[in-house]
């Protein structure tokens, strides 16, 4: 038994893996089907009035995918993550792991495992997405969806790191997630101002409409300052986290 | 350091406005099981905690030296959805990596939860909680055990199986032992520690101080027949400090033992009554204890 083992066990047996699964998949399914038949569904319940809607198309079918799968998706990542990061929030657990362990060795693999699960499951979403839309309506750009999906599996690490911070902070399960969310949310209102917007994780989420639709990349700047505040959260989380009493 | 795995001096934990320790100073000899003895809120969970790492003491300083230290929460809880036996192999790959993994079992076994090491520990009692945190903290051979309230939870059975261990730890560990149950601090304990209000009001052996403490020492004297003879014969005595009883039994006090134990018998030995025995006042540690935390 190891921690990473802990880890890996906890994903299973509390059926975290599987709800983060059923998040992106099942929008991963729903994506592709609503874009496809949504004529036929306004025309059925638009009660007799004349809705204009834009006929399917891969693009469509994958915005409406990936609208969904984050806003749900990011609040499931947070909170799986939370629930893991946020140990302390058991004391005598928290004592049993802290008098064996020191605070990277506990805290490592918690990160790595979260962060592997979140992105597995997003690119399983993905793909089931990319699979139906092609099957439905028509194949996306392939080259526009891996590099979109590159850059948002960053911003889900990111998520995870930002999890683990706000856990640093708060000992509460609940309140870790919920200051993480949060914080996204702050980052995407700073996102507003055109010249901080390119800098900021939040312009990664916007990256994914854009290269499917077969936009140029330009994300080079949030995904490196992604990746910096994501390196950042995690330690200054094992400086805080080690500093904390139990 | 030497012989003293833990030394601690003037320890002072204060949280906000509350004084938790205040200028605790102990020492505890390797190998030794030492008792933490103390009322609700004493400060003897802090005291632990600082010992284990897991507080920073607001003024003061301490030195353990032990590599290997466990802790033992005084209500041990773990992931609910973990098995008995990777809770207890956890803590072994933790704290001695490599180590033989029939440990793990064999501790189980000692404990008495082998039959339950497949169950998630959701289901499981206070009381085997109790159990897996103490074997879960043994597996790893902890130089210094740090056990707070380990039998509080326990059946009878269960307290008596602690409290073999703990006696079976004394050579080979140092445990500190807190207690709310002075009967086992007494039966397992080479030396206590009593914690009031965040001080350390009294450290040393149960011998001392159930000789020194502030009470004189005592004789009862069961007589057949009326005792009120003898406390009139007895309060005559210059050497008797204090007096009192009647029906058969008399209790007896005076400024050393060493006096009573000269001049008792002589005195009874006039007075026309018959004595059926007479013996020093054993004091428990339950009354030096409510006589020190007064």
């Amino acid at each position: 038994m190891s921690l990473w083992r802990l880890e890996i066990l906890r994903l299973f047996r509390t059926h975290r893996l599987w709800i983060l699964l059923a998040v992106f998949t099942s929008f991963g399914v729903l994506g592709p089907l609503t874009a496809r038949f949504l004529p036929e569904i306004v025309a059925a319940f638009g009660g007799g009035i004349e809705i204009s809607v834009p006929p399917p198309s891969p693009e469509l079918a994958m915005a409406g995918y990936l609208g969904n799968a984050l806003q749900i998706g990011i609040l499931a990542v947070a909170f799986v993550a939370a629930a893991a990061l946020a140990f302390d929030a058991k004391p005598e657990m928290a004592v049993y792991l802290r008098t064996r362990a020191t605070i990277q060795r506990i805290l490592t693999p918690r990160y790595t495992v979260n962060m592997v699960a979140a992105i597995a499951s997003f690119v399983i979403g993905t793909a089931v997405a990319y699979v139906g839309t092609a099957v439905l309506i028509d194949a996306p750009r392939l080259g526009g969806t891996l590099v979109a999906s590159m850059l948002l599996a960053v911003y889900l690490a990111f998520v995870v790191a930002l999890t683990g911070l706000a856990a640093s902070f708060v000992r509460s399960v609940t309140g870790a997630a919920l200051i993480s969310v949060g914080a996204l949310i702050v980052f995407g209102i700073i996102g507003l101002i055109p010249q901080a917007d390119q800098w900021l994780p939040s312009n990664l989420v916007g990256s994914f409409d854009a290269l499917i639709a077969g936009g140029e990349f330009a994300y080079g700047r949030s995904l490196l300052s992604t990746i910096i505040l994501s390196m950042g959260s995690i330690a200054a989380s094992f400086v805080l986290m080690g500093r904390r009493e139990t | 350091m030497g012989s003293n795995v833990v030394e601690a001096t003037e320890i002072t934990k204060r949280y906000g406005e509350t004084l938790a320790l205040d200028g605790v100073s102990l020492s505890v000899r390797r190998g030794s099981v030492y008792g933490l003895v103390g009322p609700n809120g004493a400060g003897k969970t802090t005291l632990l905690g600082v010992l284990a790492g897991l507080r920073t003491p607001t003024e003061g300083s301490f030195t353990v030296d032990a590599s290997r230290v466990a802790v033992l929460p005084d209500t041990p809880k773990f992931d609910p959805w973990m098995k008995a036996r990777e809770v207890v192999d956890l803590s072994l790959s933790l704290v001695l990596p490599g180590s033989d993994p029939s440990a793990v079992d064999a501790i189980l076994d000692r404990t008495g939860l082998l039959k339950v090491a497949h169950r998630r520990v959701g289901g499981f009692s206070r009381g085997m909680l109790q159990r897996l945190g103490l074997a879960a903290a043994v597996v790893g051979n902890p130089e210094l055990l740090l056990l707070d309230e380990p039998a509080a939870a326990l059946d009878p059975a269960g307290r008596r199986e602690v409290l073999n261990m703990v006696n079976d730890l004394r050579g080979e560990s140092t445990v500190v032992f807190s207690s709310h149950i002075l009967d086992d601090v007494e039966e397992v304990c080479d030396e206590i520690g009593i914690l009031n209000g965040g001080r350390i009001v009294y450290e040393g052996t149960l011998e001392e101080l159930v000789r020194g403490s502030s009470r004189l020492p005592s004789y009862r004297v069961r007589v057949r027949g009326n005792g009120d003879q003898v406390v009139d014969a007895l309060r005559v005595c210059d050497w008797v400090t204090d007096v009192s009883g009647g029906g058969d039994t008399v209790i007896v006090s005076a400024g050393s033992a060493a006096v009573i134990e000269r001049e008792l018998v002589r005195c009874l030995a006039r007075i026309d009554i018959g004595v059926v025995s007479v013996a020093p006042l054993e004091r428990s540690l339950e009354d030096v204890f409510l006589e020190v935390t007064r």
